[in-house]
C-alpha cells in the first residue's frame, strides 16, 4: 500500500511539474515576422465599446521577463502579472463600467534582455455600446474547396460562442456566410448549397429554405442583401471561375465570366430580372440596399476578356433606384464612385442602417479582394458624397467584407493584418463627425487563440440579438422541407 | 485469497499489458511508414487507423513514398518505386526522384505511365485525400510556390486532424521561399510549440538559417516565375512555360514539360518547346522520329538538328517494319520495343473512367 501511495505521488508530482513547465514560445517576434508589436492582440490605442468581452493579450517579446500590467481607469486600478494578461471577468467589467467614456491607463513594466522596460498605453473606452452578437464564417483558406465547415455565433459580451449551422447538420456541404439585414438579429439568410440546399431566410425566427433561381437567370442567387422591409431581397447571380496569380503574392484570384442582379419577392415567391441589371456588357454585382430602402447600390463594369485582362477589370460604385411597393429596379443608374477616374475597383458597398455611411472595398482591380494585399476599405459620408480618412483603420493586408451594426456606429469587418493568410473580425467606432477609430480585434479567452487558429472568420456580420435558430434547426429544415420554388 | 491467486491476480493483467505491447510492436514493425505518415499528420496510431483504416501493404508502400519524398530521400523513394504496384501514386514518386537525378525522360518508358496522371496529381473532386496530399511536391521541387502552397493547404484541410507538421512545414518553406516571412512565422511558430518540430522549425528562422539552407532558399528563388500571369487552377503546360519563360535553365522544368507533351501525344506542342540544345534524351529522339516521319521530314539535316543517332534511327526503323508487317498489331513488338516511345505513342490507351 505504501509502495502504490509513494508512486501515486511520483506520477501526480510529474503531472504538475509538467503542466506547470510548458510554457508557450512566442518566437518568432519582431520586424519582418506577423508580430511586431509588443503585446498580440495589440490593443493599443485601440478604441473599445463599454459592452465589449476582456481583451486578453500577451507580451511578445521572447527575452522578456518579469511582466506586470496595470490598468487604471476612474479610481479603478488592477494588476496582473505575467507575460499572458487573461482577465477574470468581474474586474474586467469593473475596470470597463469606471472607464466608459474615458481612458483606460495601462503601464507595462517587465525586463527584456536584463533591462528595464516601461511602457504606457491606453484603451478608449466608448460608451456607444456595440451590437453584442458577431455571426462568422469559419473556414480554412482552401481555394474554393471546404471541409467541415461553421458558422457560428459569438455573443461579443463574452466568449460565448455556438454554431448556427455546421456541418455535422448539413452533410458536409458548402455553406456561405450568413448576414443580417440591418443588423437585426431577427431578419438574416445564409445559403446550404448542393442536393436539398437552399437560401436559407430568417424571419422573426421562422426558417425559409428557398430556392433562388428561375429559368431565366445565369446561376443561382450569389450575394446580396435584404431589403427593411423584409419582403424582397436584392442578389447578384455570377459565373464565378477560380485562378491562379504565378507570382506576387497575391495567390487566388476569383473572378465573374458573367454577373447580373436580380430581386426576390419573399412573400409571391417570385424572381424579378430587369434590363437595365442583365446586361452581357456589362458585369453587375454585390447589390446592397440603402437605409431608407429606396435605392440599390452595387457594382458595375464593362464586360472584358477574362482572365487576360484581369487587371484591366475595374468595378464602379453605382445606384439605382428602387420601387419598395413593387420590388421594381429603376433606371438609369448613377455612379456614385467611378472606377474610370480612380483607377481603382470596388465591391462589398453596405450602407448604415442610420443612412449616413457607405462602406465599401476598394482594390487595384477585380471583385475578389481578400488576396489583395492592397484592398482596403473606403468609407463615404451619403450626406456629402465626400470621402472619409479611414488610414486608421486600414492596414497592409486585406480589410475587407464589412458589416454595420443596427445603429451605424460601429463595423465590424475581415482583416488579414499580420500573417496575410488567415481573417480575423476587426472592430472601429464611428463618430457624428466621421472619426474612425483604430480597429480593435475580436478578443478571446486565450490569448494565443489566434497563434493556433488555421481557419479564417469570414464575413463577420453584427447582430443586435441572437438569429432565433442553431445548426440543429437548419439540419431539420435541410432534411424535412423542399425548397420552395421561386417563378 | 490464496498466494498462488494473488499472484495470478497481478501477472494476468500484466501478461495482457505484455501482449499488446507486443502486438503494437509487431505492428510498428510490420508498418513503419504508417506510423510515420500518421505523425506527419499530428495523429495518433488509433487516429490514423480510425481515419485511413487498417495498413495495407499497398497502403503501407504509399505511405512510404510520401513520408520519404517529404523528406527529399530520394533513392528511397526510388527503392520504393521499383516496386512497380502500377498504381499512379508510385509512377508520380518514380518519376520525381527520376527527375531530381535529372533522369526522368531517360527513364520515364521503364515504368507504367498512366499519361499525364504520373506527372502531376490531379486535384479535383475526385482525387483523395492521400493524392492531394501528394501533389504539391512535384511543385515544390519545381520551384512553382504558389501550387506547393495551395496542395499543402488542400492536404492540410482534407487531412484528419485539418493540421500536422507534413503540411505546416511545407507552407512554412514555401512562405520563406516567397520571402512572405510574415505568413512564414505563422507556420513557424505552430511547429516550434510542437516539441518533435521544434528544431526544424528553429533552423528556419532566417537569422538562423545555415550556409547550406540559405543555398537552398537560395535555388528555389531562382526558379520561381518572374512575371505574374493568372492561370486555371491546374493548368500544368502553361505554368510549366510560366516556369520557363522566367528561366529557361529550369532543366527540370522543361524535361516536365516535355515530357508532359508526349504522354498526353501532343507532338505538335513537344515540337514547339523541344530544344535539343537544351536537353537530350533518347526520348525525345524517338518522338522527334515519330513527327519527322509523319511530317515528311526524315532528312539528314533534321537528324543532325535534332540529335537524332544512328542506332535510334535503326531501331525506329525496325519498329516501322514490324509494325507494318503487322498491320499495327502490337504482338511481336512487345518484347523488343515496349520501353520505347514509339510503342507507347500507338499502343497506350488511356482509361477514360480514371
Amino acid at each position: 500500500m505504501k509502495r502504490i501511495d509513494v508512486i501515486c505521488r511520483i506520477l501526480l508530482l510529474t503531472c504538475l511539474l509538467l503542466s506547470c513547465g510548458r510554457s508557450y514560445d512566442v518566437r518568432p517576434a519582431g520586424p519582418g515576422t506577423d508580430r511586431t508589436s509588443f503585446l498580440f492582440p495589440d490593443y493599443q490605442d485601440v478604441t473599445i465599446p463599454c459592452n465589449i468581452a476582456p481583451l486578453n493579450f500577451y507580451y511578445t517579446d521572447p527575452a522578456g521577463s518579469a511582466f506586470r500590467t496595470v490598468f487604471s481607469a476612474g479610481g479603478v486600478s488592477i494588476t496582473i502579472k505575467g507575460r499572458e494578461v487573461v482577465w477574470k471577468e468581474k474586474d474586467w467589467t469593473r475596470l470597463l463600467a469606471a472607464a466608459a467614456g474615458s481612458d483606460i491607463t495601462v503601464t507595462s513594466s517587465g525586463r527584456s534582455g536584463g533591462h528595464p522596460v516601461d511602457r504606457q498605453w491606453v484603451i478608449h473606452v466608448e460608451r456607444d455600446r456595440i451590437d453584442p452578437f458577431l455571426t462568422y464564417r469559419l473556414i480554412e483558406p482552401g481555394f474554393e474547396v471546404w471541409d467541415e465547415l461553421e458558422i457560428q455565433e459569438r455573443n461579443l459580451e463574452n466568449f460565448e460562442t455556438r454554431n448556427i449551422s455546421d456541418w455535422r447538420h448539413t452533410g458536409n456541404r458548402c455553406m456561405n456566410c450568413h448576414i443580417h439585414a440591418q443588423g437585426r438579429g431577427d431578419l438574416s439568410m445564409f445559403y446550404v448549397r448542393g442536393k436539398d440546399g437552399g437560401a436559407i431566410l430568417n424571419r422573426n425566427g421562422v426558417l425559409r429554405k428557398l430556392e433562388l433561381r428561375d429559368s431565366a437567370m445565369i446561376s443561382s442567387t450569389v450575394y446580396g442583401e435584404i431589403h427593411p422591409d423584409c419582403r424582397f431581397g436584392v442578389f447578384s447571380t455570377n459565373i464565378i471561375i477560380p485562378a491562379m496569380h504565378s507570382a506576387g503574392g497575391r495567390r487566388m484570384e476569383v473572378f465573374d465570366t458573367k454577373s447580373d442582379l436580380c430581386v426576390a419577392d419573399f412573400d409571391r415567391n417570385r424572381m424579378l430580372t430587369f434590363p437595365e441589371t442583365a446586361r452581357a456588357d456589362v458585369f453587375e454585382t454585390f447589390p446592397a440596399f440603402s437605409a431608407d430602402g429606396r435605392y440599390v447600390y452595387y457594382c458595375a463594369a464593362p464586360a472584358r476578356q477574362l482572365p487576360a485582362e484581369i487587371d484591366r477589370m475595374m468595378y464602379s460604385l453605382v445606384r439605382i433606384p428602387f420601387d419598395a411597393e413593387t420590388g421594381t429596379l429603376g433606371a438609369p443608374a448613377d455612379t456614385v464612385w467611378s472606377a474610370a477616374e480612380r483607377g481603382k475597383s470596388v465591391c462589398h458597398p453596405k450602407a448604415s442602417p442610420d443612412g449616413r455611411w457607405l462602406l465599401f472595398t476598394v482594390a487595384d482591380y477585380g471583385t475578389f479582394p481578400i488576396n489583395h494585399r492592397e484592398c482596403d476599405l473606403c468609407m463615404m459620408d451619403l450626406s456629402t458624397g465626400t470621402l472619409i480618412d479611414l488610414s486608421a483603420v486600414n492596414a497592409d493586408k486585406s480589410d475587407t467584407y464589412h458589416s454595420w451594426s443596427s445603429d451605424g456606429k460601429w463595423f465590424a469587418f475581415a482583416s488579414k493584418r499580420g500573417d496575410g493568410l488567415f481573417g480575423k473580425p476587426y472592430f472601429s467606432h464611428v463618430s457624428p463627425d466621421g472619426t474612425v477609430t483604430k480597429p480593435f480585434v475580436l478578443p478571446q479567452k486565450n490569448p494565443h487563440f489566434y497563434d493556433n487558429m488555421l481557419r479564417s472568420f469570414n464575413v463577420p456580420d453584427l447582430g443586435n440579438a441572437p438569429v432565433g435558430f442553431d445548426a440543429q434547426t437548419v439540419g431539420e429544415l435541410l432534411k424535412d422541407a423542399a425548397a420552395e420554388p421561386f417563378e | 485469497m490464496t498466494r498462488k491467486g494473488k499472484r495470478l491476480l497481478w501477472i494476468t493483467p500484466v501478461a495482457a499489458m505484455l501482449a499488446v505491447c507486443l502486438v503494437q510492436c509487431a505492428f510498428l514493425v510490420r508498418y513503419p511508414y504508417f506510423r510515420k505518415y500518421a505523425a506527419q499528420n499530428g495523429i495518433s496510431l488509433r487516429e490514423a487507423r480510425k481515419a485511413w483504416g487498417h495498413p495495407s501493404k499497398e497502403s503501407e508502400w504509399a505511405f512510404g513514398l510520401a513520408v520519404e519524398a517529404s523528406r527529399e530521400n530520394w533513392d528511397k523513394v526510388s527503392a520504393l518505386a521499383a516496386q512497380d504496384r502500377r498504381a499512379e501514386i508510385g509512377t508520380y514518386y518514380y518519376n520525381l526522384s527520376n527527375a531530381m537525378k535529372g533522369q526522368l525522360a531517360d527513364k520515364l518508358m521503364d515504368y507504367y505511365q498512366p499519361f499525364e496522371r504520373g506527372l502531376f496529381l490531379p486535384v479535383g473532386e475526385r482525387s483523395t485525400p492521400f493524392k492531394i496530399a501528394c501533389a504539391g511536391d512535384v511543385w515544390f521541387a519545381l520551384g512553382y510556390m504558389p501550387l506547393a502552397e495551395r496542395d499543402a493547404m488542400l492536404g492540410m484541410l482534407f487531412s484528419p486532424a485539418h493540421t500536422g507538421p507534413r503540411y505546416l512545414r511545407r507552407l512554412a518553406e514555401t512562405n520563406l521561399v516567397t520571402g512572405d516571412y510574415e505568413a512564414a512565422s505563422k507556420y513557424l511558430r505552430i511547429l516550434l510549440n510542437s516539441p518533435d518540430e521544434r528544431q526544424w522549425a528553429l533552423e528556419r528562422f532566417p537569422d538562423r538559417w545555415s550556409p547550406s539552407y540559405q543555398l537552398r532558399i537560395a535555388e528555389k528563388r531562382n526558379l520561381a516565375p518572374q512575371f505574374d500571369l493568372v492561370h486555371g487552377m491546374d493548368q500544368a503546360q502553361i505554368i510549366l512555360r510560366i516556369l520557363l519563360s522566367s528561366n529557361p535553365t529550369n532543366k527540370m522544368a522543361l524535361d516536365y514539360l516535355l515530357c508532359y507533351d508526349l504522354l498526353t501525344k501532343d507532338l505538335d506542342a513537344f515540337v514547339g518547346d523541344y530544344d535539343p540544345s537544351l536537353t537530350s534524351s533518347r526520348l525525345y529522339e524517338e518522338a522527334m522520329l515519330i513527327f519527322l516521319a509523319a511530317k515528311g521530314g526524315m532528312s539528314q539535316d533534321n537528324f543532325a538538328h535534332y540529335h537524332i543517332s544512328g542506332p535510334v534511327l535503326q531501331r525506329f526503323n525496325r519498329f516501322v517494319t514490324i509494325y507494318r508487317q503487322d498491320n499495327g498489331a502490337a504482338r511481336n513488338l512487345t518484347a523488343d520495343f515496349a520501353d520505347s516511345y514509339w510503342y507507347y505513342f500507338y499502343f497506350a490507351v488511356k482509361n477514360e473512367k480514371d
